[in-house]
């Protein structure tokens, strides 16, 4: 098991890790930086966030496209 | 081995045991069919589980040829039109939860303990139950065609008002689904636990091999999506049978509102179908290409980003059902966008295959033709998400042909790699090369004889699910027709190729492939029946 770590991610870090994956890539070095530092609980709760956020941004790009096609 | 945990494989690294310490029981093991009917080894029913598939995929491949056969000219030959849309129901049922789903689940019986050094399942009785609710299941399909009005033939995907108008068939498929649906999540929740408690000391998450990740992200789909089904079909047989109208217009219900809850099971139904496949081919490219797979984590990360956008893209096989502007355009960028993760997915097989050193045993063949024709089936199905193109194209054999290359040429194709793969590991022998190698070229020529033409087909309004066409559709169609017969005749020469290997042949060695990295590749060829009571240690 790995040892707890002092230096846990940073709300911002986390953000920045679940948003690479929803492209699917990540650069090695912070890759391994964030098996170190992220927990899992916090990975899940950025995630359902950022699935939201996700949704949110389509449904906001979708509406300007309706409101321009409609005016 | 039933209880089996994490702690009581720690505690057995303590013991100065060998792995093959226990081959030799002097338990009274029942033999003959009792073995199979009460094992919990994850092995045997890993075994059962394949063989269970090969059957449901002969089945429905012979369900598939009558199709054919009927469709080799235009005019009625063979069948009446009730019976033909009951061949092309029940070919997609039992194809779809007979035949894709329990080979994946039987691999993941077969390679998940030996992946993560587990001695086996969590649950080694409840996959047990798991594996035998599969045959009353195939049963019931089956036995449908024989009641009066025969199976049902409302399509695969079970639409209202269909469903409520159908004779007894339809409760038996309705029955059979519930049954393989209880034991889709009972194998699901079985591989979850399993991964998660189980693995050998030193594999964390972010070194477990690629199947066995797949397989954990298929599971929560699985245990998500299989619900929603049982739902939908519990409504159904309601509707029919106990007076109420959740899909009947007449009663203040909704039919279109079954095909959005079909379809919110039925797109991540789509993953669960292929990213087990994923997992498989992201081991074959490596060992053959003797490099490690490129890119790891970001296979994890897409594949998880797959699975979360497959919950939010349901609603691209409705386009013509109708829906408002701003839904259409919503579901056409969601799905678009997972074009995405798995464009990743691609280059990073292709990255792997860069300048390595590359051979084509029959797993890497089947790989490589994986990638080449699953990448088009992926194509086509982006020109299918965008609305206005779906329009024109929606129940058209465009789709038939799409959703095979997806299905045929990727889940099947990567099955096939891993069986080839890893035969000789279970088997203890190596195949025969030869017959592996015309298995290969016989099915992906005859594959592209079959499914090509349905994409011209299509594109000239060939609507799907008919018994009979208009003439211009002929040439097309007898193409369509030698290519399925060649197609499904080939599938014996793999049938006759895995009988072969199990009965003998070149004995295989602990590493099989010299590129081949993992656990199981450090067990003996074939593996001792109780393996991993020591966990090996991951560096």
């Amino acid at each position: 098991m790995i040892a707890r770590d002092k230096s846990q991610a940073s709300l911002l870090q986390v953000f920045k890790a679940v948003l690479w994956s929803f492209l699917g890539i990540r650069r090695r070095a912070e890759h391994e930086a964030d098996a170190i530092r992220l927990r899992l609980p916090q990975v899940v709760a950025v995630g359902i966030m950022c699935a939201a956020l996700f949704v949110f941004t389509l449904i906001f790009v979708v509406h300007l496209v309706i409101t321009r096609a409609t005016t | 081995m039933a209880h089996s945990t994490a702690d009581a494989a720690v505690a057995g690294h303590a013991h100065d045991h060998h792995d093959h310490a226990h081959d030799d029981h002097a338990h009274a093991a029942p033999s003959g069919f009792m073995r199979w009917l009460t094992t919990t080894n994850h092995k045997d029913i890993g075994t059962m589980y394949l063989w269970f598939s090969l059957t449901m995929f002969f089945v429905g491949g012979v369900l598939a040829l009558g199709i054919r056969a009927e469709l080799f000219k235009p005019g009625l030959q063979l069948w009446h039109p009730e019976f033909f849309n009951q061949l092309t129901t029940m070919h997609g049922l039992i194809m779809v939860f007979g035949a894709i789903m329990p080979a994946f689940v039987g691999f993941a019986n077969w390679l998940v303990p030996l992946q993560i050094g587990a001695p086996d399942m969590a649950f080694a009785r409840m996959n047990n139950w798991s594996f035998w609710l599969l045959p009353p299941a195939a049963t019931l399909l089956v036995v449908s065609f024989f009641v009066p009005g025969g199976a049902t033939a409302a399509g695969w995907t079970l639409y209202a008002p269909l469903t409520t108008q159908m004779g007894p068939g339809m409760d038996l498929a309705i029955f059979a689904l519930h049954i393989l649906g209880a034991s889709s999540i009972m194998g699901s929740i079985n591989i979850v636990v399993t991964i998660l408690n189980m693995r050998a000391p030193g594999m964390t998450l972010m070194k477990m091999p690629m199947f066995v990740w797949t397989w954990l992200i298929t599971a929560y789909l699985l245990i998500a999506v299989m619900p929603v089904l049982a739902g939908a079909i519990t409504m159904t047989l309601t509707d029919r049978h106990f007076g109420t109208a959740f899909f009947n217009a007449a009663g203040g219900g909704d039919p279109v509102m079954f095909q959005h809850v079909f379809w919110f099971f039925g797109h991540p139904e789509v993953y669960i179908m292929i990213l087990p496949a994923f997992g498989i081919v992201s081991h074959v490219i490596p060992a053959f290409a003797r490099k490690p797979l490129f890119g790891y984590s970001s296979m994890v990360y897409a594949t998880s980003s797959i699975a979360i956008l497959s919950f939010i893209v349901w609603a691209h096989h409705m386009f013509v059902v109708g829906m408002p502007a701003a839904g259409v355009l919503f579901f056409m960028y969601a799905t678009v966008l997972i074009a995405v993760p798995t464009g990743v997915k691609v280059f990073n097989w292709l990255a792997t295959m860069w300048r390595g050193s590359m051979t084509f045993e029959t797993p890497m063949l089947f790989a490589v033709g994986f990638l080449f024709v699953f990448t088009m089936g992926g194509f086509t199905g982006l020109i299918c998400a965008i609305a206005p193109i779906d329009l024109q194209i929606q129940d058209t054999y465009y789709v038939v042909a799409h959703f095979h290359y997806v299905l045929v040429a990727g889940s099947l194709f990567a099955m096939f790699s891993g069986a080839y793969f890893w035969l000789p590991k279970w088997t203890g022998h190596m195949y025969d090369e030869t017959l592996g190698k015309w298995h290969f070229w016989l099915s992906i020529i005859f594959f592209n004889v079959t499914f090509f033409p349905m994409h011209f087909l299509g594109l000239a309004g060939m609507p799907r699910r008919i018994p009979d066409y208009n003439i211009q559709f002929a040439d097309f169609n007898m193409l369509a027709t030698i290519g399925a017969f060649g197609f499904g005749l080939s599938q014996l020469v793999f049938l006759y190729t895995v009988l072969k290997c199990i009965r003998g042949g070149e004995k295989a060695t602990a590493q099989v492939w010299e590129g081949a990295e993992g656990l199981e590749w450090t067990l003996s060829s074939p593996p001792p029946y109780h393996s991993f009571e020591v966990p090996p240690q991951v560096k």
